[in-house]
């Protein structure tokens, strides 16, 4: 089948592969993992090298988190989901700096992996709650300027992980809720460097009408 | 100026006193009285200068300076071989001899404070004395009798003077000590008992609603079986447990005692979810006992799934809770803004409180 989603799970531990690969597969539709393997070479290898989605764990065997592959990965036009143990926002936000298209922490399970998943096969953000919450107590100076609404949502999406409850509470539908975060990561992919995913990011953005040129 | 250095500007004080009423008193009658050379007037004059310069800084109750101790002493001595060597004939040591015990006090106004300088300024004194009544003519057994007598006394009766200002010293610093030490030991005991009241205090304030709540079970008031019992249960689990962890030393004391609240609901079989986001910002305790007290109450009414975040971000710290079902709890807003609502079968509790 030639559209059907395939991932490269990259993760040092066999069980969460394991497990990645079947929450995965049993999504509707499902998306199949056509590699996997403890070293991130398997991304670049074989079948993994062309598979729509790389799934990241930061933390490979090493201390250090290995955000030179991601920024090897993302500048080669991979879309990247990554998905790490370590819950601090500083990380999750040089992750989305380096034009990752979402950051879920491992205590986050299939409910955010699988449409994060999706979401990056077709080149769309994805933002969980820790995600939000990163992005609403982001200290930065070079922060994107939210509007009031955007901030808002950020912050009810991050307290209670329902965006069904989130649409409730502010009176607004659950897709608008979702392109309310889907603009929030189109201006943060404005700033700071450049990357493929990123650019690709702003322009799907443009051509769904979810921003105007004049934005830019 | 300590205890100590307060008392010795006293005594030197009465000191100066003792030399002006002694040269007035004592000493300028037998100097009318008798046929003293020209030098007797000039010592007289140095020695009553000698009181007047130094009572400037006494009568201040300041120390005396150095130079002032070292030239009143030098004078002092220099006036009093003077006045002895101004003497009628065979006067030494005689009613005459008005100069002999007034330069002992006069030393002692000046070097009261520098006993080793004192002793040997009287040596130098003595010694001076003892030379010009030898060398005054040949004395006789009588005569040296009479001088040792003289000597003897007013001696012994200055060096009293001197031990009884170094003893009254001595006490005075010793009793400034202990009163330090007392008020010292004062303030830390005040400072205990602070500390246990503030203590008994917060657990008192902890147990409020545990203590009826056992009394009622006890009773068999309370039925143990109903939702409202358990939920008070609950409560009352919660708030103890936070309460443990309120002292407990940590880098983040709100993720701790959040995390307690959690670790309680968790226990009873709840699904909870802790999600933290921003940097550690300090708040206070009690700060900290509000923005709590609503999540454990919220905590406590949930009945299968909670979701608890905290946020610290833009000068605020954002403690929410939303958990399926559960009543709307009492939101009493202080410093700390408490709001609650319900959505569907969800309650949504947030304490909000800005660090600035």
């Amino acid at each position: 089948m030639a559209d059907e989603l395939t991932a490269v799970v990259v993760d040092d531990h066999p069980a969460v592969r394991a497990g990645v690969a079947y929450w995965l597969s049993s999504g509707v539709p499902p998306v199949r993992v056509v590699a996997e393997g403890e070293d991130v070479r398997v991304a670049w290898l074989d079948e993994g090298a062309d598979a729509d989605v790389v799934i990241l764990d930061l933390h490979l065997a090493g201390p250090t988190p290995v955000l030179g592959d991601l920024r090897r990965l993302v500048e080669a036009g991979r879309r990247v989901v990554v998905y790490s143990m370590r819950a601090d926002d500083e990380i999750a936000l040089q992750c989305l700096e380096l034009g990752a298209l979402c950051y879920l922490t491992k205590a986050e399970g299939a409910e955010h992996l699988v449409p994060a998943t999706r979401a990056a096969a077709a080149g769309r953000p994805y933002t969980p709650p820790s995600l939000a919450g990163a992005l609403a107590g982001d200290p930065s100076e070079t922060r994107p300027a939210l509007s009031a609404r955007e901030a808002e949502v950020l912050v009810e999406w991050f307290q209670s992980e329902s965006k069904d409850f989130v649409a409730r509470r502010l009176g607004i539908s659950v897709s608008t809720v979702n392109s309310h975060l889907e603009r929030i990561r189109i201006k943060y992919a404005l700033i700071g460097r450049e990357a493929p995913t990123k650019a690709a990011l702003v322009a799907r953005a443009i051509q769904d009408g979810l921003i105007g040129v004049d934005d830019l | 100026m300590t205890a100590g250095e307060q008392v010795f500007a006293s005594i030197r004080l009465a000191l100066l006193g003792v030399v002006a009423v002694l040269q007035l008193g004592l000493s300028l009658p037998p100097l009318l009285a008798h046929d003293h050379g020209p030098g007797a007037w000039v010592a007289f004059g140095l020695l009553a200068l000698v009181t007047l310069v130094s009572a400037g800084w006494i009568a201040r109750r300041r120390p005396l300076p150095t130079a002032v101790v070292a030239g009143g002493a030098a004078v002092v001595l220099g006036a009093s071989v003077v006045a002895t060597a101004a003497l009628p004939a065979d006067a030494h040591f005689g009613a005459a001899h008005w100069s002999f015990g007034l330069v002992g006090w006069h030393l002692l106004v000046l070097l009261a404070d520098r006993v080793p300088a004192l002793l040997a300024a009287f040596g130098a004194h003595l010694v001076a004395e003892i030379t010009q009544f030898v060398l005054a003519g040949s004395p006789d057994r009588t005569e040296v009798g009479a001088a040792g007598v003289v000597v003897l006394g007013v001696t012994s009766f200055q060096l009293g003077v001197l031990l009884l200002a170094r003893v009254l010293l001595r006490n005075a610093r010793q009793a400034a000590e202990v009163a330090v030490q007392e008020e010292r030991a004062a303030t830390r005991a005040a400072l205990a008992e602070q500390w246990a009241r503030d203590l008994r205090a917060g657990f008192a304030g902890g147990l409020g609603t545990t203590l009826p709540l056992l009394a009622d079970l006890a009773d068999g008031v309370l039925d143990p079986r109903a939702e409202d019992t358990r939920r008070r249960c609950a409560f009352a689990a919660t708030q103890l447990r936070r309460l443990f962890a309120e002292h407990d030393e940590v880098p983040d004391p709100l993720v701790h005692e959040v995390a307690a609240c959690v670790d309680v609901a968790e226990r009873r079989g709840l699904a909870v979810s802790l999600a933290v986001s921003g940097a550690v910002v300090p708040v206070p305790t009690d700060v900290r006992r509000e923005l709590t007290g609503p999540v454990a109450a919220a905590l406590s009414a949930a009945r299968g799934r909670a979701r608890v975040s905290l946020l610290r971000a833009d000068g605020e710290v954002r403690l929410a809770v939303i958990a399926d079902a559960g009543p709307v709890v009492d939101a009493v807003s202080g410093r700390v803004d408490v709001r609650c609502e319900a959505y569907g079968g969800q309650t949504r509790t947030e304490a909000r409180w800005r660090t600035s």
